[in-house]
């Protein structure tokens, strides 16, 4: 039981009861799709069956499809890799670190950000296998015994690294995921008839693990959860330090940095946050969730995007710095070259979508409007997608000899591959809203129960 | 005690009945119709029974799924009878000479299980053509049948039917014209005597693709001899050169080690190299001093160094070239290009003045490489366009795409009763004329060559002929009813000690030459006038030459050593002269260069839509195209790409520019250092005062004071003091660009062929390429001194200068000792050797292409496609006679690996065993890589760094010697020695 404060604003609005919240959470699994759903999901299912045949392209005739070469060796593929990997981080961080900081707020979104995260590494983890020239032997990376003789791994390498790293990650956030559903799909298995809906009764059943909501069950519940956000929180910071070394481990004038680590999961908060609201504001639409995703939410997303956006700015800034600082011509060289060179508008773009833009929630108004937060947070999105361009292509473009130096550009498989990750997410997200509760409701009514407000409005 | 339940089924059975003990025994109650079921009546009689019919499905389940799963299979068969002096696995060699009527070359050929893979220098050295001449002789373009009027035919058919004729020519008095290239053998010689005695009205023409005739007939003129001097740029303390291209296609190989020799800053001093030019040439790139002029100024200025000598007032463009030629006479040499007798008499008279002959050059010890006669080819065509010729038979030539007057020719051709061509192609001449009869390859071919005077050199064929062409030489007994060359040959040299020879590849022999008389005609004189106006002149690539090559996708993906473009020939244009026209190069999305088009008039001849290529160096107001493109009838990597530049001719053009854009094929794109410290340089008197000038190694500020990067350092050392330790030395002075070692690298270690397409995408597979570099105006220096912003300072230091010194600097794996490539690979596919080389195991690889991400030198290359085996990528190794030149002891990559240069392994692992069965030590002289023996001014250097007595050990030690990027602290095993060049 906990203490309500009066002067804090309610969480949730409508006055619901817990029954209300049962039917609101149930109805999208229960119901039909609207329109909404319907259209999203053809789109997202058409890029996807596009990107799909861009990669069995890709697969068939070689990485030459793409628009890679002999200096930029990497491009869209790592690009799209630490985009997706960064989005995926908000879920960790709001489903792990809020809840050991007894954040109450994250219990509308954590469930969908938590998906999110689980789809979003999913789409990662296709780049490092389809940007391989042979990803027929990708379990090459992978140190199982082999009948090669003493062949194993280059454990010195940051992307055998980032193997274990993306792994382990994936593993916990979808353990830590399904843990939460269970309460819920026991709701949803309760709430199915065996007659009209045997199928659907039994498949809940099954998920639900037997769950019967005895006190016993919901003391492991809480432990194991807190257990779990505590083994999910050191990953929210090792996964992208992880990743950030594939850069800073190198030689690469633009990559070779110390400033990596933090600065790449600083950004990748900032980016995930972005993509939270920009599902969670379409969801709530399309799902009617809009008694449970409130403006609330939204504002508190809004002050980390703020905080980590700032942040980012301020590592851009130091990189500037330090390699002034420096000394060495080449690392000079390199940033002079992102700033004015052939990519300046990469650059531009970068600065002015993940430096500037989120400067506007100083605003009130701006950051408690829907609108406005969509539109920024589409504004972070590709701000963050440019961020890994520059790093990675205005750095490798231009290195040590200028005889190697040249330029990229994207072929149109390299854009299909894209579009189609962001395809299957939507369409693994789409399906997910239709299928999953996609608010931890037996979470959520226990800040009901707390503002006892039903009572309070009967006096 | 619990009493055990007893359990029963009904009442019988409690009661125990014994209908209940017979019902047990049987399964089932009631018999089961099995046969009813079945239904056939007859299965019980089959003779197959159930253990069969599983055998039957398991076996064709088993076979199905066998079927499915096989690999493909390549056959090796062994031989029936072994020859005598072939092992499988090990390579014979075979000294021979290289001669296509264009380059010489003595040469040692590797063959392996008696296929020629690859040609290294034996007497002389070797260029880029040479090179990969092995490839064009598995060219399946090559006619593989004699022909007549287009249409296969056989020997003896052909022969029959010629012989008639050239007898009905006989009778009727009639003419016959041998039109050959410049014949160095002394048989074919005599063999083209023999047929003039057999056939009476005979007359031998010789002409040259590009002509030296006008040299020849100076020398005549002058001196009384139709005949080249040999030079010795070894001997010359000045060199002038107008226009002449000494190190790159001019004359011979061999000018290039003798110039290196004259140029070695060891001794303290240097050779002083003055080029005179208009367009930018690889010997110009590596002069001390070079000046730009239009070539109608070339005369004049000539003319004007000729009087300076004599006491007159010099030009300020050459005063201080007239004065170093004045104080240094008798160790100078004064080289031109012009096919003007009358210039080259002046050059004759400048030599003659400065007493250089039988000093540095030397007309009594003559070169025979090229003896073409202008005059003659001219007053053939007026004879065949006069009716006057019966028979023409060409040899070695390519008349319809050579001559400027090609037209002219084409149209005598059809006014001759027979026309006979021994090209190895149906080529543009061939095709005109009624009999094709397939010369044989030099490779598949015996001969002899005298290039200079007491000088021979035999060829001997290394491999049977591949098709069923005949060598030029028996063709010619064959109509004179005779056979058997070979034997012909060996009586032409009696008194040599044959064996000896054809093993050696050479002997020498006393030769009389031609009394040289003194220089005694008038000198003549020229205004050192200026045309106004575009000119237009003609160059040679090194890749291409005349052409003759040009099917040879190794050649054709031979990026220019200057202009860094292959796949192409295009207009080079200074920039100054663009602007004027308003005309640019720019870089597309990615990184590919395109450029504007004009339509160029030149002696009357117009090309339209010809690209131009912005190219420093260029003098203003000039453009210049290089020959041997535009062919039709090369074959299919040959045909179509550019423009014939032999018809146009030297002259004045008129240009005109046209809409459209055209894409060019650059390896590389951007052309200066960008002020950073890759090729370090110095002068000469800075170097004698300094002997690290230039050379001060990179520092880093530490807690203990200044230390190199070597010594500040996280990697644990491998202790190299023992075993063999792999280095490789490049020497930036001696280094001239030539590509000879781009080209070995590329028949050595199976580099893949890519095309024009990929190389625009940065796609080419090159594991060794020759960086150059041109200075810019804009420096460091002046950006400090003029206090010019960083922005500003490296937008103008990208662009090179008007008349730039360049920089060569072939650059290929370091084989660095803490590799970044190596700590990157997730799977260890590259790693170090004990012996210092950087390994790359393809079959480990999966391609993240993290390593050649983190190579700073940039010389890992992917694989993008499968190159071999590929339609889509139609060259060699797509075709089943061009596969025939791969290096068996070299994988052919697949798809999707990293490959690069090897340090040629394979070439290091042979001399070892062979050493370890000998039971002696690795030679020094064995240590060899493709690019280091390939080099002809020994700029590579490569051998046991342990070695005490070995070269290579002494050049690490050298103070001109740095590692490229040493601040990384890579510590690489290649290592460069710093550029010195002899300028104040």
């Amino acid at each position: 039981m906990q203490k309500e404060a009066e002067i804090r604003d309610p969480l949730i609005l409508g006055n619901k009861s817990f029954h209300d919240i049962t039917k609101d959470i149930s109805k999208p699994v229960e119901g039909k799709a609207n329109k909404y759903w319907w259209i999203l999901f053809s789109l997202s299912m058409v890029l996807f069956i596009w990107g799909v045949l861009c990669m069995a392209y890709t697969i068939g005739t070689g990485i030459g499809a793409w628009g890679l070469n002999k200096t930029v060796n990497w491009a869209w593929d790592i690009t799209n890799f630490v985009w997706w990997i960064g989005i995926g981080h908000a879920g960790t961080l709001i489903s792990a670190v809020l809840l050991l900081f007894r954040q109450k707020w994250r219990m509308s979104i954590n469930r969908s950000a938590e998906a999110m995260t689980i789809f979003g590494v999913a789409q990662a983890a296709l780049f490092p296998l389809i940007h391989m020239g042979r990803p027929w032997l990708a379990y090459y990376v992978f140190p199982i015994p082999n009948q090669f003789g003493s062949l194993w791994v280059n454990f010195n390498s940051p992307l055998l690294w980032d193997v274990f790293a993306i792994s382990t990650y994936f593993s916990v956030s979808v353990v830590f995921w399904y843990i939460g559903l269970i309460p819920d799909f026991a709701m949803l298995r309760d709430r199915m008839s065996a007659k009209t809906a045997p199928m659907k009764k039994q498949l809940y059943s099954f998920l639900s693990f037997g769950w019967s909501g005895k006190a016993k069950h919901w003391q492991r519940f809480e432990e194991v959860s807190l257990v779990l956000a505590g083994l999910a929180t050191p990953l929210v910071f090792s996964v992208h330090s992880i990743v950030s070394m594939d850069f800073a481990t190198s030689v690469i004038p633009g990559w070779h940095t110390t400033i990596f680590p933090p600065y790449f999961v600083l950004g990748a908060l900032f980016s995930g946050f972005a993509m939270v609201e920009t599902l969670l504001i379409i969801m709530r639409k399309v799902v009617n969730m809009e008694a449970y995703i409130t403006i609330k939410h939204i504002e508190y997303m809004n002050i980390i995007i703020l905080l980590t956006g700032s942040l980012v700015g301020t590592a851009y800034i130091t990189e500037l710095f330090m390699s002034w600082y420096s000394g060495v011509e080449f690392e000079q060289y390199a940033f002079l070259n992102r700033a004015t060179g052939p990519y300046w508008w990469a650059y531009a773009i970068m600065m002015t979508c993940n430096v500037l833009t989120p400067q506007l929630y100083w605003f009130s108004s701006i950051r408690k409007s829907f609108v406005a937060t969509f539109i920024l947070s589409i504004f972070v999105n590709i701000g963050m997608w440019f961020e890994r361009f520059v790093i990675i292509v205005t750095s490798l473009h231009r290195d040590f000899l200028p005889s190697s130096w040249t330029m990229f550009s994207p072929s149109f498989i390299d854009i299909g591959i894209y579009l189609g990750t962001i395809g299957f997410f939507f369409v693994l997200f789409l399906l997910y809203a239709r299928t999953f509760p996609v608010i931890a409701q037996a979470e959520l009514k226990s800040i009901v129960k707390s503002s006892g407000s039903e009572y309070k409005n009967k006096k | 005690m619990t009493k055990a339940k007893k359990y029963w089924k009904g009442l019988a059975e409690l009661n125990n009945d014994p209908l209940v003990d017979k019902l047990k025994q049987n399964e089932f109650v009631e018999e089961i119709p099995v046969d009813e079921f079945l239904g056939d009546k007859e299965l019980p009689a089959s003779s197959t029974s159930r253990r069969d019919f599983l055998k039957f499905l398991g076996f064709s389940t088993a076979a199905a799924t066998l079927a499915a799963c096989e690999t493909p299979i390549n056959k090796a068969i062994p031989y029936v009878i072994k020859p005598e002096e072939i092992t499988p696995g090990v390579a014979n060699y075979y000294a021979t000479t290289m001669y296509d009527g264009h380059d010489y070359a003595s040469v040692l050929v590797k063959t392996r299980e008696g296929r020629p893979i690859k040609i290294d220098a034996n007497k002389s050295a070797t260029n880029a053509r040479i090179q990969a001449s092995v490839l064009s002789l598995y060219d399946s373009s090559r006619l593989k049948n004699p022909m007549k009027g287009g249409v296969d035919t056989d020997w003896s058919t052909a022969d029959a039917e010629i012989i008639a004729k050239l007898n009905e020519i006989k009778e009727n008095g009639g003419k016959i014209a041998i039109l050959s290239s410049t014949i160095l053998s002394p048989s074919t010689k005599q063999l083209i005597a023999d047929f003039s005695a057999a056939y009476g009205n005979v007359s031998h023409i010789q002409m040259d693709a590009v002509s030296y005739s006008g040299m020849l007939d100076a020398n005549e003129a002058s001196f009384g001899v139709r005949v080249l001097p040999t030079y010795s740029f070894d001997k010359a303390e000045v060199i002038v050169s107008f226009g002449a291209d000494f190190l790159g296609n001019w004359l011979s190989t061999d000018h290039a080690k003798q110039y290196v020799t004259a140029r070695n800053p060891k001794n303290g001093k240097m050779a002083k190299h003055y080029q005179v030019e208009s367009t930018l040439s690889l010997t110009g790139s590596n002069a001390d001093d070079r000046v730009q002029i239009k070539p109608s100024e070339q005369a004049g200025l000539l003319s004007n160094l000729y009087s300076a000598l004599n006491g007159g007032t010099a030009d300020s463009r050459i005063a201080k070239m007239a004065n170093d030629l004045a104080n240094n006479a008798g160790k100078s040499i004064v080289v031109c290009n012009s096919n003007d007798a009358q210039v080259q008499t002046l050059v004759n008279a400048i030599n003659n003045k400065l007493g250089n002959y039988e000093n540095t050059m030397s007309l009594s010890n003559p070169s025979y490489l090229k003896q073409g006669n202008d005059a003659e080819v001219a007053a053939l065509l007026e004879e065949m366009n006069a009716g006057k010729i019966a028979a023409l038979i060409t040899y070695n030539v390519n008349p319809s795409y050579t001559l400027q007057n090609a037209a002219a020719y084409n149209a005598g051709l059809a006014k001759v009763g027979l026309t006979i061509s021994t090209s190895l192609y149906n080529d543009e001449s061939a095709a005109k004329m009624m009999y094709a009869c397939p010369d044989n390859h030099n490779l598949e071919s015996w001969g002899d060559a005298n290039p200079s005077n007491g000088v021979y050199t035999l060829m001997q064929p290394t491999i049977s002929p591949l098709f069923k062409g005949r060598q030029f030489q028996e063709s010619m007994m064959a109509w004179m009813g005779k056979s058997d060359y070979h034997t012909y040959l060996q009586n032409t040299y009696s008194s040599i000690d044959w064996n000896k020879s054809v093993h050696d590849g050479y002997f020498t022999q006393n030769q009389a030459a031609s009394t040289v008389s003194s220089f005694a005609v008038a000198v003549p004189s020229f205004d050192l006038g200026k045309a106004d106006g575009i000119e237009f002149e003609m160059t040679e690539k090194i890749s291409m030459g005349d052409g003759s090559q040009s099917n040879n996708p190794w050649l054709q993906e031979l990026p220019d050593p200057l202009s860094r473009a292959c796949w192409d020939n295009y207009l080079t244009m200074s920039a100054s002269t663009a602007r004027d026209l308003g005309i640019t190069n720019w870089n597309v999305s990615n990184g590919a260069l395109n450029g504007n088009m004009v339509n160029i008039t030149v002696n009357g001849t117009t090309y339209n839509n010809v690209p131009v290529m912005i190219q420093p160096g260029q003098a203003v107001g000039t453009v210049a195209m290089a020959v041997g493109y535009g062919r039709t009838a090369a074959g299919k990597c040959g045909d179509g790409i550019g423009f014939n530049a032999f018809t146009l001719g030297n002259g004045t053009a008129t240009l005109e520019v046209v809409g459209g854009e055209y894409e060019f094929a650059a390896t590389q794109l951007h052309h200066t250092m960008m002020g950073r410290d890759i090729v370090k340089e110095t002068t000469l008197a800075d170097f004698i005062n300094d002997p690290y000038a230039g050379n001060h190694q990179v520092t880093y500020a530490t807690h203990d004071g200044f230390k190199p990067a070597s010594e500040v350092t996280l990697w644990d050392e491998f202790d190299h003091s023992t075993g063999h330790f792999w280095n490789m030395s490049i020497d930036l002075t001696s280094c001239i660009g030539c590509s000879a070692c781009v080209i070995s690298c590329h028949a050595e270690n199976n580099v893949p062929v890519v095309g024009k397409e990929e190389v625009r995408k940065s796609r080419d597979m090159h594991w060794l390429r020759i960086d150059r570099y041109f200075s810019s105006d804009m420096t460091k220096e002046l950006s400090a001194e003029e206090k010019i912003s960083a922005i500003t300072m490296y937008a103008e230091m990208e662009e090179p200068s008007g008349n730039p010194e360049t920089v060569f600097q072939p650059v290929m794996c370091q084989h660095c000792n803490h590799a970044p490539c190596e700590t990157v690979c997730p799977v260890a596919a590259t790693s170090h050797g004990s012996e210092g080389q950087n390994h790359m195991a393809y079959n480990r690889c999966v391609g993240t292409r993290y390593c050649a991400n983190n190579c700073p030198y940039k010389v890992r290359r992917f694989n993008w496609f499968q190159y071999s085996d590929n339609d889509k990528f139609d060259f060699n190794m797509n075709d089943d006679h061009g596969k025939m030149v791969l290096n068996p002891d070299v994988v052919v990559r697949s798809r999707g690996v990293i490959e690069k240069c090897s340090m040629c392994i394979q070439k290091i692992q042979e001399i070892k065993l062979d050493a370890k069965k000998a039971g002696t030590r690795v030679a020094d002289a064995d240590a060899q890589t493709a690019c280091s023996s390939a080099c002809p001014t020994n700029a590579i250097v490569f051998g046991d760094v342990n070695d005490d007595t070995h070269q290579v050990q002494a050049m690490k030690k050298d103070t001109r010697s740095y590692a490229l990027l040493e601040h990384l602290n890579t510590d690489p095993s290649v290592f460069y020695q710093t550029k010195i060049r002899n300028k104040a």
